[in-house]
């Protein structure tokens, strides 16, 4: 974190080289954010433009009783799938890694079955788990469950299940970036540590805990970082899966936004939203950041 | 000993993980194949006892679906390509250019990979439309190229760091300018790295759903990502089997696309892991 | 890569060929045509999946663009997905970048009206035409001044499907609902499915309960009043209804996952339900997809009320109307809502027109289920014609998933759903 350190003399003139990627971030992130900050001020919606500034439909917003529920449905979504997805796509890497090792036939196939999924656009997923989901009687996993004695399972009517089965469809499809994410860094690790270890007679969890984990742990964290992004701003998959429902059991951040803006044409409100989406995509990136900061 | 008890467990805790990760396949493609009859048996008969092609071959009559899925194609490859391109300075300057703030630029460009569409969405189509761009492909292209830039600066970074900078200090000698460098020796060498940081950005932009759906207007326009909401719920009869038929259809191109492609992505991310 | 592309433009060629005709994918009538009108529609029609459907428009647009060899029709597609795409369509004509006609929701109809975006196409319906409209539908179609400011050109409603092998009398009441669906439960079946998950659907259907009481959504200014006075009870009476019938397993608990009437469609072709609440275009829909056997034991009747003679039906449907204000663009989008969609187009895809000589006049509309329909509707209820009914539907949709869901009382979530529609109404 000191680049003054390593700057070396006769060098460092990037402002041409940088001129592509500001412009855009200013043309097509930060003066959109300001539009967006400046609409929140006032009481426009999609129908009407604003008519001047106003803190109504902040005030609103932010004492809106359903905010809370809201968010609290936006924790919980984007914290358990951050979860399992890191441990799933760990698991798989390692794993994936450990077979190539081997030389196991099966895991270029398997590993083209987890990223086929990823591929899916969000519409296409939810609508695929909804006919999966599907809880009449002769609904794709009530009736498999039914086979071994089991369910039938509320997956999307019970309204603490449908939060369950929207993490359900958003781990299928996501879990291969992750995924990615980890078989890259775990390749990237020198192998002579492994047999290092090896020689010393460490155990596969000694290896992991001393070697693996410590040097993937920047992979880590810029992985939960962009992992995070993608499932706080998650919302079509969810759309088209439960539309939010039931009630509002599934109505996560993004979906309250979009719903605002395109279902109440709430335009001040919606962007009230988005720049608290904004600001928690924010806060989450420098938490994440600071915390998986390099410490060399 | 343990080394083959480590290769059972590795196919058991797979099998499982597989298990998850095929079922809404196979499932979805029992569902295409049946009659509407069938459809209701649910799980009952896996395997249809009169399996048809007849959905796909309603879903492929239709030339609008084709038009859907080029357009997607259209849309998603043109965009990865931009996010590329733009990525491609900053990504060289950042790994070869010492300056300071570089630190400020990579986490400025990881914070802005932050903000969702959502956020940016609604002034982007007032402009758009005061620009006169709405309907138009080059709208979506635009804002893709901006929504891919920020990972493909980061995946180039990686993959031009791993170039080792001694070739790049011979030319310098030879009295090579940084363009020339980068574009004689650089990207061809990192021609693995830009084709993953192409192939990443068009993934994303194949499962877009709200920007296409806000700035095209034009049913013609659409990718599949948005025409396939209209499959859902839009069609005059109990539906599952054609909806299923139109879910693979829709998916198998990318799929397919990825499948050849993929060995490539996970080598040039190998090359140069997430090191930073 | 290049093989899929090559494989889609070979399969593409053909169909696209044999299609440049007078109806394409984005155009009726002949390229070279010198006037142009943009007409906004939606995918059940001209460009519907259903053959016979597509090929009776294309018939009636051919038919109507011969007939005026100046013009040619630019047709634009809208999704599914009708509160967006309708947001979206009175946004660009706002921005004067609308279509010169579109298809408008009869719920988003009121507030393209207010916003006065809609103009008139009186030269193209005479006042008798007017006067033939139900009556629900003539106020929601005209101004004060008497304009016409779009044309109604089919309705909806809901009625009680049931397997009369399992509920052979017709429930009347609410009473008799519960009854005969825990009847059908003993039989091992689903006694009663309707819509409980988060759509508009949901709260359209469940209104009829509420109207049924005389109970009303908003004032005659359109202010909030659904949990005020005589109507909270009401409101309350219409919610215990739903919440009973599944707490007492009437209704199974997975109706709150419901978010399609296909569900309903795909309950009786698996035989799986004894009773769902639907919509009258769902009886043709299974007169096509069931055995006729099977079909012969599905009947409708009106929805029952609290009491035999409190009845009451949403209606629904969709308008045309004219957003350009060139005069001539105006009239041919009246021609084409009055010659192509009401009158052959209803009876094309046997959607209930608005007006009785319509069904008077086509053979379509001879089969018994038109009788209970037209009848059904005396009792139609629209949607009130107030911009904060989306904001009420969506806070009815939240409450009812909530009630019938077990995770809110039913009063307590009706004074929330009140204090956000009152918040958002405040803000309009």
């Amino acid at each position: 974190m000191t680049p003054t350190a390593e700057r070396a003399p006769g060098q460092g003139y990037p402002a041409p080289w940088l001129i592509p990627a500001v412009a855009v971030l200013a043309t097509f992130y930060a003066v959109p954010v300001l539009d967006v900050t400046r609409l929140a001020f006032s009481d426009a919606t999609l129908i009407q433009p604003a008519s001047g500034f106003s803190t109504v439909a902040l005030r609103s917003i932010l004492t809106d009783p359903a905010l809370p529920q809201v968010l609290g449905t936006t924790l919980v979504f984007v914290a358990v799938n951050v979860a399992v997805l890191q441990l799933a796509g760990l698991a798989i890497a390692l794993l994936i890694v450990r077979g190539e090792r081997r030389e196991l036939p099966g895991m270029a196939a398997f590993r083209t079955l987890v990223l086929a999924a990823w591929v899916v656009p969000g519409i296409a997923n939810g609508l695929i788990w909804g006919m999966l989901f599907d809880e009449a009687p002769y609904g794709t996993l009530n009736s498999l469950l039914a086979y071994a004695g089991l369910g039938p399972v509320a997956w999307l009517s019970d309204p603490q299940m449908a939060l369950v089965s929207a993490v359900i469809a958003n781990v299928w499809q996501g879990t291969a970036f992750s995924m990615i994410v980890f078989y890259a860094a775990r390749r990237g690790i020198d192998p002579v540590l492994y047999e290092v270890a090896e020689l010393d007679a460490a155990g596969p969890w000694r290896t992991f805990r001393s070697i693996t984990l410590p040097l993937m742990r920047r992979a880590i964290a810029v992985n939960s970082v962009l992992v995070s992004v993608q499932t706080l701003n998650t919302f079509d998959s969810i759309l088209a899966l439960t539309g939010g429902g039931p009630g509002r059991a599934t109505e996560v951040l993004s979906l309250f936004t979009f719903n605002t803006v395109f279902y109440n044409l709430d335009l001040a409100g919606g962007s009230v939203l988005a720049v608290l989406l904004f600001a928690i995509g924010m806060g989450l990136t420098i938490l994440i950041g600071w915390l998986g900061r390099d410490r060399t | 000993m343990s080394a083959r008890w480590g290769d059972v467990a590795t196919y058991a805790v797979l099998a499982v993980l597989a298990v998850f990760f095929a079922v809404p396949f196979a499932w979805l493609v029992s569902l295409a194949v049946r009659t509407p009859a069938e459809i209701y048996l649910g799980a009952a008969r896996f395997i249809p006892e009169t399996p048809t092609l007849d959905n796909f071959r309603t879903i492929l009559s239709d030339p609008a679906f084709l038009i859907y899925l080029w357009n997607g194609l259209k849309l998603s490859a043109l965009g990865g390509a931009l996010a590329v391109v733009l990525a491609i300075p900053a990504a060289y300057a950042c790994a070869r250019v010492p300056f300071r703030g570089r630190q400020v630029v990579l986490v400025g460009l990881l914070a802005v990979q932050m903000i969702s569409p959502l956020v940016i969405l609604v002034p982007l189509y007032r402009w758009m439309n005061a620009l006169d761009l709405l309907n138009r492909d080059v709208s979506v292209i635009a804002v893709y190229g901006a929504l891919g830039m920020p990972l493909a600066v980061w995946l180039l970074k990686v993959a031009f760091d791993a170039i080792p900078i001694e070739l790049e200090e011979a030319a310098s000698i030879d009295g090579a300018s940084r363009p020339v460098i980068l574009m004689r020796i650089v990207l061809p060498l990192a021609r693995s790295g830009i084709a993953s940081a192409f192939i990443l950005a068009m993934v994303m932009n194949w499962s877009q759903f709200l920007i296409p759906f806000i700035l095209l207007e034009r049913d013609g326009d659409w990718p599949i990502s948005v025409a396939i909401f209209n499959f859902a719920g839009s069609v005059s009869a109990s539906t599952t089997q054609l909806l299923a038929a139109a879910c693979l259809v829709a998916v198998m191109p990318a799929v397919l696309v990825f499948i050849l492609l993929q060995r490539m992505i996970v080598s040039a991310l190998i090359g140069g892991a997430v090191k930073g | 890569m290049k093989t899929c592309i090559l494989a889609a433009t070979l399969v593409a060629a053909p169909a696209l060929a044999s299609a440049q005709e007078l109806v394409t994918r984005s155009r009726v009538g002949l390229p070279d045509a010198p006037n142009t009108l943009t007409f906004r529609l939606t995918s059940y029609d001209l460009y519907s999946s259903d053959p016979a459907t597509r090929e009776a428009f294309e018939g009636l647009f051919s038919a109507f663009i011969r007939a005026r060899p100046g013009w040619k029709i630019e047709t634009q597609l809208q999704t599914g997905n009708i509160g967006q795409e309708q947001a979206r369509l009175l946004q660009q004509t706002q921005a004067g970048r609308g279509p010169d006609c579109a298809m408008i929701d009869s719920s988003q109809l009121a507030l393209f009206k207010d916003t006065g975006v809609l103009q008139p196409m009186n030269a193209v319906f005479s006042d008798e035409d007017v006067a033939d409209l139900f009556p629900y539908v003539r106020e929601a179609v005209t101004d004060d001044a008497g304009n016409v400011l779009a044309w109604w050109w089919f309705t909806d409603l809901r009625v009680l499907y049931r397997d009369t092998s399992i509920v052979p009398e017709a429930p009347q009441t609410w009473h008799e609902v519960k009854a005969a669906a825990l009847a059908a439960v003993e039989q091992g079946r689903e006694g009663i499915l309707f819509n409980g998950g988060r759509w508009e659907g949901t709260s359209f259907d469940w209104l009829a309960n509420f109207w049924a009481q005389g109970g009303e959504l908003t004032d005659e200014s359109g202010a909030p009043v659904f949990a005020e006075g005589d109507n909270r009870e009401k409101f309350l009476n219409a919610v215990a209804y739903y919440q009973n019938l599944v707490e007492s397993g009437a209704a199974p608990r997975r109706i709150t996952s419901i978010t399609d009437y296909d569900a309903f469609n795909a309950a009786a072709a698996a035989g799986s339900a004894a009773m769902f609440v639907g919509g009258n275009w769902q009886y043709g829909q299974l007169r096509n997809t069931l055995p006729e056997d099977t079909f012969a034991i599905w009947e409708v009747s009106e929805l029952p009320g609290p009491t035999p003679d409190q009845r009451a039906t949403g209606t629904g449907g969709w308008t045309i109307a004219a957003l350009s204000d060139d005069p001539e663009k105006a009239a041919l989008c009246g021609e084409i809502a009055k010659e192509i969609y009401a009158g052959p187009g209803n009876a094309a895809q046997g959607l209930l027109p608005t007006s009785q000589p319509i069904y008077d006049r086509y053979d379509a509309y001879d089969g018994p289920e038109y009788d209970l329909f037209v009848e059904a509707l005396e009792n139609g209820v629209a949607r009130p014609g107030a911009a904060i009914y989306p904001e009420i539907s969506n806070q009815i949709q939240i409450l009812l998933g909530d009630v019938l869901s077990g995770s809110a009382e039913p009063e307590a979530a009706l004074d929330a759903a009140a204090s956000a529609v009152q918040s958002a109404y405040e803000r309009q």
